[in-house]
C-alpha cells in the first residue's frame, strides 16, 4: 500500500506491464534519461534500457507509423505524445493506418497513444486542447479517459494487453492533484465500463477524466442543498458503456452532460444523441 | 519476370474490356521489384506500394513446385522449404484481386492494399494505405522491431518518386538514420507521379542525393538493368544485415503506362518520350543477357513465357468463378477479439435494439 499519484501509477502500470511482457516497449520524446515532459516514465530507461524506452526525434506521423510497424512485427508499443496538441501531427497514421488495420487484414495491432491532454495549468491554445471527438469518430480505435490513480493504473494495464489502437487521455490537471492508497499486486479496470461515481436520485451528470472531480464537487454543493446528484464516469469513450448511462438516466430522467472539451459537434453531443 | 509480366498483361486486356474497373500496372518495373526483393531471405520483410506485383510473387511463390518442368534439382531454396504451396497462393492472390471470398481480405478490398503476415512461412508483407508514403514509417518501424529482437531482419519498402515529397518520408529515413535500422527504401523513379513530372517533383538532381542528409546510403541505378539492381540491393542488404544501417536506392524507370488503365494520364506523356520509354522494356533487355551469358536461348525464352501465360491464364479464370463474399463479412468488427471488442458488440446490440 502507498499513496500514489496519477502519474505515478501511469508509470507504475507501464513497469509492470513491461516487466510482464518483453514485447512492451515506450517510444515518444524525451522520454529515456529525462524521464518525459510530464516525468511519466521516470527510471525507466535506467532499467529496461535504450530499445524498450526509446527515446525519439521531434515527430509525431513517423512514430506512429513506425509503432504500427512494430505491433505488426509483434510488438506492444506505449508511445507518449509530449502534449496531446501535438497527435495532429500524426492524424493521418493514427485514423488511415491504425484505426483500420484490423478491419481490413484482421492483424491485430495494438499500440498504446497515451495524450496528457486539458486546460487549467495556464499553457495557453496548442498545450491545453481536448482532442478525444478527432478519435472518438474514427471507426477501430477505444478512446479512454481515466479519473483517478486506481484507474489510471488499471486502465492503461487493460489498454496494453488489448489487441486494439487505444487512445489513452491523461488530465494533466489530475497528474499530482489526484493521489490515492494504492495496494501491490495486480490491478486491473475493464475497459467498456462506465462507473457510478456517486450514486443520487435527483439528477445524472455524465462526464469523464478532470470533470469527474468538478462534478463530485458540484455534487457535494448540491447535496447541501437536498438535490442527491448521480455521477457516471464513463471511463470509456468508445465503446461507451450504454448499459449503465441508460440505465441511470432512465431511473432519474434528467441528465447534465461535463466535458471540457468543444461544444459543437463534441463528445457531449454525442452522449446528448444517443440519450435523447 | 514473365509471371509478372503475363498477370499485367492478362489484367490490362480486362481493364481495356471495362471487365475490371482499374488497373495499375507494374510493366516495366520487374528488374527493379524482383531484383531487390531477390536478395531477400525468410523472414525478411516487404512493404509494397501499386507496382510492385514482382516484389509480392518473389516473396510469395515457389516458382519451383509452381512450374516443375521450368526447373531442375538443386533450383530449391531453404526458404521454399517453409514456403506453401505455390498455386494456391496465386490464386488466393488472384481472388484478392477479384474481391472474392477467397482472397486475403474476403472480399474487404480488391486491390494490392492488403497485407500478409506469416512468419511461419517466411512471408512478411504489408500492403498500402491509398496515402502514399505512410508506409514508410510502418516499415521502419519492422526494422526497429528486428533491432530490438536481434533477427537480423531486413526490410525492404518500396515508394514511387511522388511519396518522397511526403513528410513521412523525411521523418522515417531520419528514424532509420539516427538509430541506424536495417532497412532499404526503394524509390521506383518511373518520373511521372500520376501525370505530374520530375521537374515539378523535386528539385535535387538524383533522389539518393538526399540519403547523406538522413545519413543513411544512397545510390542512384539503372532499374531496368536486372545485374545493377541486384547489385546495389545486395550491398545494401549486407549493411543493413550487419548492423550499417540504411540505404535509400533510387531505381530510374520507365512510364510504360499510365498510372491507373485508362485514366488519361499516359496522354500527357510525349510521344517520343513514350517511344524511348518503350523501348527501355527490362524483360527482353534481360533475357538478352542471359542468352550472352548462355545461360538461355530463344526456345527457352519462349517456353518460359509459354508456360507464365498458362499459369496466369488459368488463375485468373478460377478466381473470375471463384464465389462471391457473404455479405455478412461487411459487418466484420472494427476491433479485434477481447475486451473493447466484446464492449463494442453490447454497444451495437443497445443501438440497434435499445
Amino acid at each position: 500500500m502507498a499513496e500514489t499519484t496519477y502519474i505515478d501509477a501511469i508509470r507504475r502500470a507501464l513497469l509492470e506491464e513491461m516487466e510482464r511482457d518483453a514485447n512492451v516497449f515506450l517510444m515518444g520524446q524525451d522520454i529515456a534519461r529525462f524521464g518525459g515532459a510530464f516525468r511519466a516514465t521516470k527510471g525507466l530507461y535506467e532499467r529496461f534500457g535504450r530499445l524498450r524506452v526509446v527515446n525519439t526525434p521531434l515527430f509525431e506521423s513517423g512514430t506512429i507509423g513506425a509503432a504500427l510497424g512494430a505491433a505488426l512485427a509483434g510488438k506492444r508499443p506505449v508511445l507518449e505524445m509530449q502534449f496531446a496538441d501535438f497527435v495532429s501531427c500524426g492524424f493521418n497514421q493514427i485514423v488511415n493506418n491504425l484505426a483500420k488495420t484490423w478491419y481490413r487484414w484482421e492483424a491485430p495491432v495494438p499500440v498504446v497513444i497515451r495524450l496528457p491532454y486539458g486546460g487549467g495549468v495556464g499553457a495557453g491554445p496548442f498545450h491545453s486542447q481536448s482532442p478525444e471527438a478527432w478519435f472518438a469518430h474514427t471507426p477501430g480505435l477505444a478512446v479512454v479517459a481515466p479519473s483517478t490513480p486506481r484507474e489510471a493504473l488499471g486502465m492503461m494495464k487493460a489498454a496494453i494487453r488489448d489487441p486494439n489502437p487505444v487512445i489513452y487521455l491523461e488530465h494533466r490537471v489530475l497528474y499530482r492533484r489526484e493521489k490515492e492508497d494504492l495496494p501491490d499486486g495486480e490491478l486491473l479496470t475493464p475497459l467498456g465500463r462506465a462507473r457510478v461515481a456517486r450514486e443520487g436520485r435527483d439528477v445524472t451528470i455524465l462526464t469523464y477524466g478532470w470533470t469527474v472531480h468538478e462534478a463530485l464537487d458540484a455534487a457535494a454543493e448540491a447535496a447541501k442543498e437536498g438535490v442527491a446528484v448521480e455521477v457516471i464516469d464513463l471511463r470509456t469513450l468508445v465503446p461507451l458503456d450504454e448499459e449503465t448511462v441508460f440505465a441511470s438516466v432512465k431511473k432519474i430522467g434528467k441528465v447534465v452532460v461535463v466535458h471540457e472539451a468543444t461544444a459543437t459537434a463534441g463528445y457531449g453531443a454525442e452522449l446528448v444523441a444517443r440519450i435523447a | 519476370m514473365r509471371l509478372s509480366r503475363a498477370w499485367d498483361n492478362r489484367f490490362e486486356a480486362m481493364a481495356r474490356a471495362g471487365r475490371i474497373g482499374r488497373w495499375y500496372s507494374a510493366v516495366g518495373n520487374e528488374a527493379t521489384t524482383i531484383g531487390t526483393t531477390l536478395c531477400l531471405d525468410a523472414g525478411d520483410a516487404i512493404s509494397t506500394v501499386h507496382r510492385d506485383l514482382g516484389a509480392v510473387l518473389t516473396q510469395y511463390l515457389d516458382v519451383n513446385r509452381l512450374a516443375p518442368s521450368l526447373f531442375g534439382e538443386g533450383d530449391r531454396t531453404a526458404w521454399d522449404a517453409i514456403r506453401p504451396d505455390a498455386q494456391p497462393l496465386l490464386d488466393r492472390l488472384a481472388c484478392q484481386v477479384f474481391g472474392r471470398r477467397d482472397g486475403f481480405t474476403v472480399g474487404h478490398d480488391r486491390s494490392f492494399h492488403y497485407g500478409l503476415v506469416k512468419p511461419e512461412w517466411g512471408i512478411r508483407h504489408v500492403g498500402m494505405i491509398s496515402h502514399l508514403g505512410s508506409m514508410i514509417p510502418v516499415a521502419a518501424g519492422l526494422a526497429l522491431a528486428a533491432v530490438q529482437d536481434g533477427t537480423k531482419a531486413v526490410v525492404l519498402g518500396f515508394i514511387g518518386e511522388g511519396a518522397t515529397s511526403q513528410g513521412d518520408f523525411h521523418e522515417a529515413l531520419n528514424l532509420v538514420g539516427v538509430m541506424k535500422l536495417p532497412m532499404v527504401l526503394v524509390v521506383e523513379n518511373n518520373q511521372y507521379a500520376f501525370s505530374t513530372p520530375l521537374d515539378e517533383q523535386y528539385a535535387c538532381a538524383k533522389l539518393s542525393d538526399k540519403a547523406p542528409g538522413y545519413g543513411i546510403a544512397g545510390e542512384t541505378v539503372d532499374g531496368t538493368d536486372f545485374e545493377a539492381v541486384w547489385s546495389a540491393m545486395s550491398r545494401a542488404v549486407a549493411r543493413a544485415r550487419s548492423g550499417q544501417g540504411g540505404t535509400l536506392l533510387e531505381c530510374m524507370l520507365p512510364r510504360m503506362r499510365g498510372h491507373a488503365e485508362g485514366d488519361g494520364s499516359y496522354d500527357l506523356i510525349p510521344q517520343a518520350e513514350r517511344e524511348r520509354f518503350l523501348a527501355m522494356d527490362p524483360l527482353p533487355r534481360f533475357e538478352q543477357r542471359l542468352a550472352a551469358l548462355g545461360l538461355t536461348d530463344d526456345a527457352r525464352t519462349a517456353e518460359v513465357t509459354r508456360v507464365a501465360t498458362e499459369i496466369i491464364e488459368s488463375t485468373v479464370e478460377r478466381a473470375i468463378a471463384a464465389p462471391e463474399p457473404d455479405a455478412s463479412e461487411a459487418w466484420r468488427s472494427v476491433f479485434a477479439p477481447g475486451e473493447i471488442a466484446d464492449a463494442f458488440a453490447r454497444q451495437q446490440s443497445e443501438v440497434n435494439h435499445g
